[in-house]
């Protein structure tokens, strides 16, 4: 038995908030994606298998869509809103992203369905909120990033501020959702009603940048990006170091709690002949604070710097994470995604797991489950389905509809 | 109708510390579970020593990470390492629905509170280990922050410019990610105990949750091949998509164009006939090929106006746009204030501290932020009274024998 079994799940969430319903899925609960006929807009979205665009084979979809059924169903028209209804009779979930507003004026809104079904816990999934002076606001993974603190504090100071490369915006939303969702689930097991959970991607996102969306309120000077580190006040603290072969991300800095391991590298470092014994010996727990005061000049800080890089220089990527799991330094790769999946320590954990696609007669490796579960361990049951694959399965196996009226509403296009 | 918080009836006990884990169980004390946060005295949460500070002072409660992630929990302080502390944390386990702990693996063990033992003092147990890589595998026992597992998980190497070494992501990424996953593993437990009975122990690693939010890139190479590089703001399908210079020193606005409709409207927006007409621009895949000239002639324009202007001229358009936040634009902004992002708690010695609210609205038993974050041992008499039942005379023992710092 498997976690969430009992419980069913609509998603009809846009390619905002697939997520939700795959990290639902992946703990055993039956999730069935609801899209329109000609399948979800999530679907044109590249990467695609063999580069060759097709809405089966979009590796965004793949990406987000295990652990689902789908079918296919027009909620613009009156048949297909009957449908769904009849399936919100028997769902425990109902996700969406849709803008707000929109479903409500479909007659689909929280307060509709909480009538047809008062358990029913109604997520909702959008940019900013269902209300509130940016509610309507045109949106995108980068506005939200720009809008939630996280994009400001990363990029090379004499350009932009950057992304990271794959949108996450959305992700954030949509694992916050899974989990009110759930809150809301314990909550229903007490007193038997549903609710309304509203999440607002900028909220979300606003958690990756570190509290540092409180300096503001705290009365704490706002910190400036800078390549591969943090420009705080006039220091340029760096957090990614250069190898023979690469970058290392490496946490060289102070205070009680951190100053400790960069006095472990020192006196390595110090052995190896990169430093000198003053060198070495200096107050690392207390380094930040001389640094700031003036008592540390900030052309020594460079020369240390200048040091230190010295030595990652001279060591490849992996001879520098030997050395840290020898000797507790706090250094790892900067890896490629390549490095990534083929890792041995990943390999050790059995992480990623191929997943058969029969329809390409092929399988694929995919990020595994996200945790160990002792007693039920997360299983990739189905790979992410074909548009309307389970439309049979589910409208005439499940809510009853004849054959006649099956093919009707095929041929209406409902379907 | 009920409106008890959600989990008012989840107990926790948290020896989480730094931030991936006690993030996580934050998410839960805001649902209304009851958590106890035992935190060492003599080795300091690390998290007690990281910026932003308040009022930029660095003390034993100040900082604002440390604050953010502990609000709503209660503290106890206790020296692990005491015989006498071990009393205590047995009964805080029996009393507790689910123990979380985020130390390095063998930690717990070397204490004697792994699963094996703990399960025998109170069976049904739910126990949860988050680490950076996991309890098992060659790195299993590296030290390290989030920056780290995220560097080793693929992030930083897709974050930058294609002609520059790696920019970031800011900060220890998969401290912002592996916490969600966390508490979704607890609430999933706590279900699957409600109706079996059964508990387990749960291992978790911040690296492997975090993957999941690669996933496309992760596919793209287990499926074609294809190793991802660093690509700036750009996108692959989408142009222009950028973040553009405003007025002034350093202020920037993000716009994106979803589709042809998007374009059209920017170009009217910027009163650019001469681009609304241009063919070679009509179209997705021309105006990717032309990135770098459109770019040039949006900059041109953005530079002219202020980032607020801009934003409201292209949002009144229906293009995507925004003004690139910083701490003191998003403590203005009027939507995170209109959500209640900004938690302004009392600090019994500090005054008013301000956290980030609850991130997800339920609208019949609303989270809530309910008490500004422990001071170290700090509850320890409420604990130990109230929570488990200790008279005085048990209390004095324990404070003589120095198991509370």
């Amino acid at each position: 038995m498997s976690m969430l079994s009992p419980y069913r799940v609509l998603d009809l969430t846009t390619e905002r908030g697939l997520l939700c319903g795959q990290m639902l899925g992946d703990m055993g609960a039956d999730v069935i994606k609801v899209e329109p006929p000609g399948g979800c807009a999530a679907r044109s979205i590249g990467p695609f298998y063999k580069d060759a665009p097709h809405p089966d084979r979009s590796l965004y979809w793949w990406a987000y869509n295990r652990n689902k059924r789908a079918v296919t169903l027009d909620i613009e028209r009156d048949r297909g809103r009957e449908l769904l209804r009849m399936l919100v009779e028997r769902a425990d979930f109902f996700i969406e992203s849709y803008n707000p507003g929109y479903l409500a004026e479909r007659g689909l809104a929280f307060t509709d369905l909480a009538t047809i079904n008062p358990a029913l816990i109604y997520v909702s999934i959008t940019p900013f909120g269902q209300d509130g002076p940016k509610a309507a606001y045109a949106d995108s993974d980068l506005i939200i990033m720009a809008a939630a603190g996280p994009l400001i504090l990363a990029g090379d100071a004499d350009r932009p501020p950057v992304r990271l490369g794959v949108p996450q915006a959305y992700l954030h939303a949509s694992a916050d959702a899974a989990v009110a969702a759930l809150a809301a689930h314990h909550e229903r097991m007490r007193s038997g009603l549903g609710q309304h959970v509203d999440v607002a991607a900028q909220q979300s996102v606003a958690m990756a940048t570190q509290s540092y969306i409180l300096a503001a309120p705290l009365g704490s000077p706002e910190v400036r990006r800078m390549s591969g580190g943090i420009k705080f006040g006039p220091l340029d603290i760096p957090l990614i170091w250069p190898a023979s072969d690469g970058y290392v991300a490496m946490t060289f800095l102070f205070g009680t709690a951190l100053g400790v391991f960069t006095a472990r590298l020192m006196h390595f470092l110090c052995e190896q002949g990169f430093c000198d014994e003053a060198t070495r010996d200096k107050d690392w727990i207390a380094y930040g604070e001389q640094l700031f005061s003036g008592a540390e000049p900030l052309a020594e800080f460079e020369r240390v710097k200048e040091i230190v890089r010295t030595f990652t220089r001279s060591h490849t990527k992996n001879e520098l994470l030997e050395l840290a799991v020898e000797r507790g330094f706090l250094i790892t790769p900067v890896a490629d995604i390549a490095e990534v999946v083929e890792s041995s320590q990943f390999a050790s954990r059995g992480y990623f797991q191929n997943v058969a696609h029969p329809e390409l007669d092929e399988s694929f490796r995919y990020p595994g489950p996200f945790a160990k579960f002792g007693a039920t361990p997360i299983e990739y049951r189905r790979r992410p389905p074909l548009v309307g694959e389970h439309n049979s399965e589910i409208y005439r196996g499940e809510l009853g509809l004849s054959e006649r009226e099956f093919a009707g509403l095929s041929r209406a296009g409902i379907i | 109708m009920s409106n008890e918080l959600a989990l008012s009836d989840v107990k926790i006990c948290d020896f989480m510390w730094v931030m991936a884990g006690p993030a996580s169980t934050r998410i839960l004390a805001d649902y209304g579970a009851t958590v106890v946060r035992i935190e060492s005295p003599t080795r300091i949460d690390t998290a007690r020593t990281l910026q932003p500070y308040l009022d930029n002072k660095l003390g034993p409660d100040s900082s604002g990470l440390f604050a953010n992630c502990n609000a709503g929990k209660f503290g106890i302080s206790l020296d692990l390492g005491n015989p006498a502390a071990r009393a205590v944390v047995l009964d805080l386990v029996r009393w507790a629905d689910v123990v979380t702990e985020s130390f390095s693996p063998k930690a717990m063990r070397a204490w004697g509170f792994d699963y094996e033992s703990l399960s025998k003092v109170k069976p049904g147990l739910i126990m949860l280990s988050s680490c950076l890589m996991g309890q098992s595998g060659p790195l299993a026992k590296i030290a390290g922050f989030g920056n780290m597992a995220a560097a080793i998980a693929g992030f930083h190497n897709l974050t930058g410019w294609p002609d520059r070494a790696p920019a970031g992501p800011f900060g220890a990424y998969t401290d912002y990610v592996s916490p969600r996953f966390t508490a979704m593993a607890i609430l999933a437990a706590l279900d699957h105990r409600r109706r079996t009975g059964q508990g387990q122990y749960i291992d978790q690693s911040q690296a492997e949750c975090a993957i999941h939010f690669l996933g496309p890139a992760i596919l793209d190479y287990t499926i074609n091949g294809r190793i991802g590089g660093r690509i700036g703001n750009s996108d692959a399908a989408l142009a222009p998509h950028g973040v553009y210079p405003a007025a002034g020193d350093d202020q920037w606005v993000a716009i994106v164009c979803r589709d042809d409709d998007d374009w059209r409207r920017l170009c009217t927006a910027m009163k650019n006939d001469e681009l609304a007409r241009d063919s070679r621009y009509a179209s997705a895949a021309g105006r990717l090929a032309h990135r770098d000239a459109i770019d040039s002639s949006i900059a041109a324009w953005s530079r002219a106006h202020e980032r607020e202007t801009i934003e409201a001229l292209l949002q009144s358009h229906g293009v995507p746009a925004h003004q690139v936040q910083s701490s003191t634009d998003a403590y203005r902004d009027p939507q995170l204030k209109h959500r209640g992002h900004f938690v302004a708690l009392d600090h019994p010695t500090l005054g008013k501290f301000t956290v980030e609210g609850p991130r997800a609205k339920l609208s019949r038993t609303p989270a809530s932020v309910r008490r500004s974050a422990p001071s170290l041992g700090q509850d320890n008499q409420h604990v130990l009274e109230n929570i488990l039942g200790y008279d005085e005379e048990r209390i004095s023992e324990l404070v003589a024998s120095g198991a509370l710092g």
